[in-house]
Order: C-alpha cells, then structure tokens, then sequence
C-alpha cells in the first residue's frame, strides 16, 4: 500500500504543481459564480433553480474532471517515456495504475467538495435551506466521477486524448438513458440493445437532483446502494483497464 | 547454486507493422548470460535492437518468443524489482521535481528505509550536491542522467542495467560514470552496460556482446574478441640495440622465427595481435554505423 500511496502523492503534486488544479478551481468559481446570478433574474422558486443548476452543474463537472486530470496521464508518461523507469524498478503496472488513479481521485473529490460548499453558501446568501441530502448527493456525484476517471483510464490504454474525451462523454450520455430510449436508438434490434444495456452502467442513480430540489426525502439506504453500485463498477472498470494495461507492450 | 543475475535463451521479440498485416523481428533468437560481478558491453548499430532486449529484460515488453529470467525469477517479479538498478536511455523523469524529492519518492516507492543524509551522500556522489533541491527543469541533458544514476544506485542493486547511460556527458562525466560503475563491480554487483561509445566499452567491460540486424553476431571476452588469430607481433632485439618488432602471418609465423634466430636475433616476445573493439565491431556488423 505505501508505493501506492507515495505515487499517488506523486502524482497530486504533480498536479499541483502543473497547475492544473488552479485552472479548475478558476472553472469552479466561473460556474459558482454564473450560479450566483440566478436571484438577479427574478424567477419563483430561485431556491430550487439554484440547487438544480447547482447539482446539475457538479454533475457536468465530474465528467469534466475526469476528462480533464486523467486523459493526459498515461499518455504523456508514454510520450515522455516517465513510465519506463517507473515501472521498470519501483512499481508494478498494478501499482502504477492505482498511484495514478487515487492522485487524481483526491483532486476529483476536493475540486466536488469545494463546489458543493460553494454552493451552499451561494444558497445561505440568497436566504435558502441548504437540503439536509445535499452533500450525500454531491457524495453520489463523486462517486460517478471517481467511475469516470476508471472510465478515463481504462481508455487511455488503447486511445489517444482526443478519441477519449468524446468516447467517456459518449459512455456518459448513453449510461442515463432508459431502456426503452435505449431501443429507440436501434428499434430493428430491441433483443440487442436491451442486453447491451444490462451490460452498461446505469448513472442515471447517481442523479437525484431533481428529488431534492424538490424537498423529496430520499432514504438512506438508497445513498447506501448507489454508492456501492458505483464503488463496484468502478473497481471492475479499473480491473479492466490494468488487464489491457498488462496486456500493453511499453515500446 | 545461485542462479546467473541475468539469462537470455532464445530471444525473439517481433512488432507488427502499421496496419497490422505484417510484422517484423526487431530482435531474433539472441541468448547469452551475465555473470555474478561481471561487466557485459551490449553493442550494436541503431535498430540493432538492443533497446528492444533491454525492454524485454525489464518486462516492459513481452518476448515474442524465449525467455529472460533474472536470477532465474521472471523480469517482473518484486523479487527482481528490488535488486536491480535501471538507467534509461535520455531519462525524462516528471521535471516537476527535484532530485532529493524523487530520491525520497523512490526510496518510499521502494520500501527503503533510507535517510535524508544517505540521499544526500548518493546525489553527491553522482555530481548532484548542490542541486538536491533544484527543479529538473532546468537541468542539462547530462544532469538528468546523473538523477538517473542516482536512482539506479539507491537501492545498491545487485544488477545495474544501463542504456546507454553516457550519452551527452562530456568527457569529465563520462570518466566519473565509469568510475562509478567499476566501483558498483568492486562492491559486487553485475553490470549490463548498453553502449555507442566503443572505447568505454573497451575500458570498463569484461566480455561483450554484439548484435547486428536483431541477431548476435559476436560474444565473448574483450580480450578474445579483440586478439586475431592470423596475425602476430614478434619483437626482437639485435646485440644491445633497442628492440624491434615485426608483425607476421600465422602461416608464416614460424619462419619468421627461425629466420631471425638465423639472423643473430634474440627473440623477445611472440604475442598475437590485437584489434581495436572497433575493428572487432565494423567487421561483426558488416560495416554498420555505430
């Protein structure tokens, strides 16, 4: 555990020091900011527009940062050939995957934890109740975020950077959807599209910003429950990618 | 019996081309060993796939074919990690760092329980003292290989495996690496010594190997590679002058001989003639470049 948690410091650092994370944080208080000017419209409800905005808003950004710290990583180790005495003496390809995958989850959850604070206190300023569900559901959100970094990874193994991004977005989108929106894409096949959607993550639990908006208790368990569900798939995910990531010559 | 530090049988690593439909034997059936203490000079011309073995001694690639084993264990065994020392051909390490922080990253990466002093004392060794806690960024191409021994050295490996590890070191540097690396043998450890630069291989290295085209085409002990077998040096001395020498044929060497002997010559040495390990490689490769 200890080489894996020194190269997961390793590679926060190294974040930090690319800067990377300050231009997320800059993106961060753009959206936080952008949030803010909803009482300035006048709407009814601006609570619950703030709070779906806002939830809606770390939701698109957990896909972003994913996007953002981790379809780089690999491939600039390979281009940069920093990989190779890495992996050559100190770490296993396992250990490597996991040393780079946790450096970038802690980025993942600090960059939510400040969003989801920001938000809060966009929320007190303007006189709501902050939901007492509101950080178990940005809870909920990290997980999905921390599934798309595996997500991330594993294609970063066999794509490029440019091929990732919309390949994790396209994953993203179709891992809402329904299974009758899901037949709708290819009707000549349902037998098909019904089995492949069994197979596909189902993110649409994740999601429950609409409940809270509108004040809906959601129970425990089920927090409990996504939570696992995403925590499983995301190991799976990163199984997958270390077995394609063993299977990789390192020319 | 331990086992050699290093076994190569049969090895064989092919890539495939562009679109898949062929491929091509970067290296082809290539098998020697690395002895406990020795110094093995790996030489080839480019593409001769030298790079590609040490790819595969490391397990970064996975041989096509044959076999390496490191003490007799699989390349990538923690049993093997933790006795080796690898320095990387152009080493681009994260240049967010500095050498004391990835000494300290490495040691922690490799359970070594080292102190500060003793990092210190290996970066002073390589030349690296009063960078310690500069920014590679900013540090020559030679530099970088210097953090690069460092880290080889840390752990006091067992094998060092080294690509290359001169390249762009001026001449004083170069002289201080190969200090380091006979020290490195005085200690006891094995050395397998990749290297474009002929004269240090023929400074430092107890036997080498060469590679042509991804086959071995020469290996043995410098002293055998380098020693012809058809021509030989004869130096005699006539009364009380100065000695002189002759160099002869093996098909005529006894003549000679018995000619200066007839001649009032004394002999003083007949010794077979030796070849620059250039020589030994032009003639290997067929001429290939360096």
């Amino acid at each position: 555990m200890k080489p894996v948690m020194t190269f997961a410091l390793m590679t926060l650092r190294n974040l930090l020091r690319r800067r990377t994370i300050w231009g997320i944080s800059i993106v961060i208080l753009i959206a936080l900011f952008g949030i803010g000017q909803i009482p300035g419209f006048g709407v009814s409800n601006e609570g619950r527009f703030i709070l779906d905005f806002g939830l809606f808003g770390l939701e698109i950004g957990a896909l972003l940062l994913a996007i953002g710290l981790a379809s780089n990583i690999y491939p600039r180790d390979r281009e940069q050939k920093t990989v190779m005495p890495i992996i050559a003496v100190p770490l296993s390809r396992s250990q490597y995957l996991m040393g780079r995958f946790v450096g970038a989850a802690i980025v993942e959850a600090a960059a939510m934890l400040v969003g989801c604070i920001g938000l809060m206190i966009i929320l007190i300023m303007n006189g709501h109740a902050v939901p007492a569900d509101m950080l178990p559901a940005t809870g909920l959100l990290l997980v999905e975020g921390w599934f798309l970094l595996a997500v991330v990874f594993f294609f970063s193994f066999w794509t490029s950077p440019p091929l990732n991004a919309p390949l994790t977005t396209l994953l993203f989108i179709v891992s809402q959807m329904s299974v009758s929106g899901f037949i709708k894409l290819f009707p000549q096949a349902p037998g098909l599209m019904r089995t492949l959607r069994l197979f596909l993550p189902h993110m649409d639990v994740f999601h429950i910003k609409d409940p809270i908006a509108h004040g809906m208790d959601i129970p425990g368990l089920y927090f409990f429950l996504a939570a696992l569900y995403g925590l499983a798939y995301m190991a799976f995910m990163l199984s997958v990618a270390l077995a394609v990531f063993r299977s990789r010559d390192l020319k | 019996m331990e086992k050699f530090p290093l076994q190569v049988n049969e090895l064989e690593k092919s890539f495939r081309k562009k679109l898949g439909l062929s491929s091509f034997k970067a290296v082809d059936s290539i098998s020697f060993q690395l002895s406990h203490g020795e110094i093995l000079g790996f030489l080839g011309p480019n593409g001769a796939g030298k790079t590609t073995t040490i790819k595969c001694i490391l397990g970064l690639l996975k041989p096509s074919n044959g076999k390496v084993t490191l003490w007799g264990l699989h390349p990538a065994s923690l049993q093997v990690r933790k006795r080796i020392g690898y320095v990387p051909e152009n080493p681009d390490y994260d240049d967010t760092f500095t050498p004391l922080e990835f000494m300290q990253m490495f040691s922690s990466m490799r359970r070594l329980d080292m102190s500060r002093e003793r990092m210190l004392a290996i970066l002073d060794r390589v030349g690296l003292a009063k960078w310690e806690n500069v920014r590679i960024r900013s540090f020559s191409k030679g530099m970088r290989q210097r953090v690069s021994l460092a880290l080889a050295l840390q752990s006091e490996p067992e094998l060092l495996i080294m690509d290359e590890p001169t390249v762009g070191l001026d001449p004083a540097a170069r002289k201080e690496f190969r200090d380091i690396i006979l020290a490195e043998r005085q200690r006891g450890a094995s050395v397998f010594f990749s290297s474009h630069l002929l004269s240090e291989v023929e400074t430092i290295c107890d036997r080498a190997v060469i590679l042509s085209k991804g086959k071995k085409v020469v290996e043995g002990r410098l002293d055998d590679l380098m020693r012809t077998e058809d021509h030989y040096r004869i130096i005699y001395r006539v009364s009380d002058d100065e000695p002189e020498e002759l160099e002869v044929e093996a098909a005529g060497l006894q003549k000679s001989i018995d000619d200066l002997r007839g001649q009032g010559y004394s002999i003083i040495s007949v010794n077979p003639l030796y070849r620059s390990l250039e020589e030994v490689f032009l003639s290997a490769t067929g001429g290939g470049g360096i």
